[in-house]
């Protein structure tokens, strides 16, 4: 292997690794507000569809990129309603979302689009827009893999600097991982563990949806049924393995794309004589062992998954 | 007197178990009459309740009944409510939508719901199984492919009469499902990986291997069909059809359903009244004190997870030996995520399961008979099952916040944490 094959896969492992990445870090922040989030998966294909829908019908990936955010967020303020209001358990809350999201694109789908499967593809994608930043591209190697990329990867990684930076210094983000580890402290210095429950959860929504909006219009052209593919759960697998940081998601996130790069590679290239499907089924089994091999040293915070009530008496 | 009662007790409790069981096998394969005996055995159930516990008993039984059933019927009346405004709203007229649905489902395609029903009904018992000890199976759907692996390659081999082979079939599926469930389990035994995440990047696994599988036995991608299939399976193997004993019966209907019911009414026994189900229930309420009372908690979490894949297993095999004959490559199955809702909305209770895995069974025929013969789009369908889940789910808490809407305002909040809750400790 060469330096330009190398930094080839390189760059492939970042662009797959950017679904998992940015719907990870999304998790993270809903987890340390104390909300399990298993409707990554149904938050993604609602951001990738609306995402398409909107890029096609306004020509503008811009919009749809947007409008796959403004959806997401939409359809995960329903499980911030039922994890926290209607006080649904929040594993059965995400699944029910992830069935939910199923069912209503395809019956959005049909309505629009006319068909089930795959939409027509948009008339300008973001990957378009891929643009190198001055200088700092000529870095050999390092330069093709981080600095020549599409918006929404380098959305991921503004991302990254900011959560890490919000979870740790700013006041709201030192609020909603109060809600997460010690819910009742924080009630009792007056700031509403609710409010900062459905912060968390909207802010996954909004991440996931641009996670869902970068495979349906920037790393492909049109949306697939199902194109999600079960990251949602890798995200999952990614941000446990990131023991609930943004950095380790993402560094996990790197590692599930590294194994998706390699799979397509072998695939392609027919490298060594075996069935592809064992290449396919490489990044899932390379879940599995990360998730086996890391989960005990990472922590989840303390109160996530719980249910917390306030209740209002007569007296 | 008192002998004479108890006589007439266990009497009448066996000609309830006939009719029902008549009424059961007559209906699911399209006798509608069935249906007629199926209802008979209502009033001799009550008669039985009368006998041994009077007149009390009966009124009791009938409030619960009406409860069990109130909710549900509740539930999907709003949820086809809903429905009916996005039908408008979209420009169709939902009476002549729902008129070809429950056509579809209950009437003319009543063979379609009886199929669909039986596999989701199988995943369900899987998720619930799972469900009772605290785990969450979301991966139902690759134990599926497992069993039907399973099923399909022993299907080729088997040379003994249907009476051995498909008990062999039936336990060979099984065991394969529940050796695949040991890899979640052990690693959530020994390393706490959330089962959650191990049993779906298995489904994905398994779904992949099933292809590889599929061109292993005989499915020729050169010169297949479409979805590649294997080599079909040997007859002895095959479950029975209705129409072995039923002449009127669809050609496709078979007894796969029963055997469903069968094994929910098994799970349900297993779960209420044997010491293995004590456990695991004990272990899905309160971990610290199953392990007080001695319970193992990491054999109990294995031994549901386990159990959850032989019953996910047994889907492949209803599907493979009981409808297909061979296995296809299926991509849009499925059968996990249906199991997932159909279990949920039964509240994991095996006897539940059944009428709601027939539900979710009629509203995908109807569905799809309502498409074809309306062009209204069937996955309306796909929306009002999305309601009827969520309004089962939340039902309690939306009726608490509803009635708290009413009654009380705002007057002074007081915060309470659910679980047990966390005193910071000192260290």
């Amino acid at each position: 292997m060469n330096v330009e094959a190398i930094t080839n896969l390189l760059a492939a492992t970042v662009r797959l690794a950017t679904p998992i990445s940015l719907a990870a870090m999304g998790a993270v922040v809903c987890e340390r507000s104390g909300v399990v989030n298993i409707a990554m998966e149904g938050i993604m294909i609602v951001g990738a569809f609306f995402a398409a829908i909107v890029a096609g019908a306004t020509g503008n990936p811009w919009i749809g990129a947007l409008a796959g955010v403004i959806l997401g967020g939409v359809f995960s303020s329903i499980h911030a309603f039922a994890s926290v209001h209607l006080h649904i358990d929040h594993v059965v809350s995400g699944a029910v979302l992830n069935i939910l999201a199923l069912g209503v694109t395809r019956y959005l789908m049909i309505l629009i689009v006319g068909y089930p499967g795959t939409t027509n593809p948009v008339p300008v994608g973001l990957n378009e827009f891929q643009f190198a930043i001055p200088l700092l591209h000529r870095i050999p190697v390092l330069g093709r893999v981080v600095f020549d990329q599409t918006p929404i990867v380098y959305a991921s990684f503004v991302l990254l600097v900011f959560l890490t930076w919000f979870l740790r210094k700013s006041k709201t983000g030192l609020h909603i991982k109060a809600a997460g580890e010690h819910p009742l402290a924080l009630e009792t210095i007056g700031v509403s563990v609710y409010k900062m429950r459905y912060l968390g959860v909207i802010t996954s929504g909004l991440i996931g949806g641009l996670a869902g909006a970068y495979l349906s219009i920037e790393n492909n052209v049109s949306f697939t049924e199902g194109m999600t593919g079960g990251r949602g759960f890798i995200a999952m697998a990614a941000m446990i393995s990131g023991a609930w940081h943004p950095v380790g998601a993402f560094a996990a996130a790197l590692f599930f794309g590294f194994a998706d790069a390699l799979q397509v590679r072998f695939q392609v290239f027919k490298i060594l004589d075996v069935p592809e499907e064992l290449f396919i089924i490489l990044p899932y089994v390379a879940t599995l062992a990360a998730v086996a091999g890391f989960v005990r040293r990472s922590r989840p915070p303390k109160a996530v998954g719980s249910d917390f009530v306030i209740e209002r008496s007569d007296t | 007197m008192k002998r004479q009662r108890s006589a007439l007790a266990i009497a009448l409790r066996v000609v309830v178990i006939a009719l029902a069981s008549i009424g059961t096998v007559l209906y699911t394969g399209g006798y509608f009459p069935g249906g007629l005996v199926l209802l008979a055995a209502g009033p001799a159930y009550l008669g039985c309740v009368y006998v041994s516990a009077g007149a009390d008993g009966v009124r009791k039984r009938l409030v619960v009944f009406a409860r069990d059933l109130g909710t549900p019927l509740v539930a999907i009346t709003i949820a086809l409510l809903i429905g009916a405004i996005v039908l408008v709203a979209t420009g169709f007229n939902p009476l002549v939508a729902y008129g070809a649905l429950f056509h579809g489902a209950l009437v003319r395609n009543w063979h379609i719901s009886v199929l669909n029903a039986s596999p989701v009904i199988f995943t369900a018992l899987s998720v619930a199984f799972a469900f009772k000890a605290g785990l969450f199976n979301i991966g139902a759907e690759g134990q599926y492919y497992v069993g039907a692996m399973a099923a399909a390659w022993i299907g080729l081999y088997l040379p003994f009469p249907a009476i051995v082979s498909i008990p062999i079939v039936i336990a060979f599926a099984a065991i394969m499902g529940a050796a695949w469930n040991l890899i979640p389990a052990l690693l959530k035994v020994r390393t706490g990986a959330h089962e959650v995440i191990t049993t779906m990047m298995l489904a994905h696994t398994a779904r992949f291997l099933s292809n590889l599988f599929i061109r292993a036995n005989g499915g020729d991608p050169a010169n297949s069909p479409h979805p590649y299939r294997t080599t079909e399976i040997n007859v002895n193997t095959e479950l029975p059809r209705f129409q072995q004993f039923m002449p009127e019966a669809n050609f496709r209907a078979h007894t796969g359903i029963l055997l469903a019911i069968v094994v929910a009414l098994l799970v349900h026994y297993i779960l209420t009244k044997t010491r293995v189900g004590f456990a695991i229930r004990a272990v899905g309420h309160n971990k610290d004190a199953a392990r007080a009372q001695g319970i193992s908690v990491a054999k109990i979490t294995a031994v549901a997870l386990l159990g959850a894949g032989a019953l996910s297993a047994l889907a492949g095999v209803n599907q493979v030996n009981g409808l297909e004959h061979r296995l296809l490559q299926d991509l849009q199955a499925n059968f996990g995520w249906n199991g997932i809702s159909v279990a949920l909305l039964a509240g994991g209770n095996p006897i539940a399961i059944i009428f709601t895995g027939f539900l979710w069974g009629a509203l995908d025929a109807g569905g799809q008979f309502m498409q074809r013969t309306t062009q209204i789009t069937g996955s309306i369908v796909e929306m009002i099952k999305g309601l009827i889940l969520f309004l089962i789910v939340a039902r309690r808490h939306l009726f608490v916040i509803v009635s708290a809407w009413w009654s009380t305002r705002r007057r002074g909040a007081r915060a309470i944490e659910r679980p047990a809750m966390e005193y910071p400790r000192e260290r």
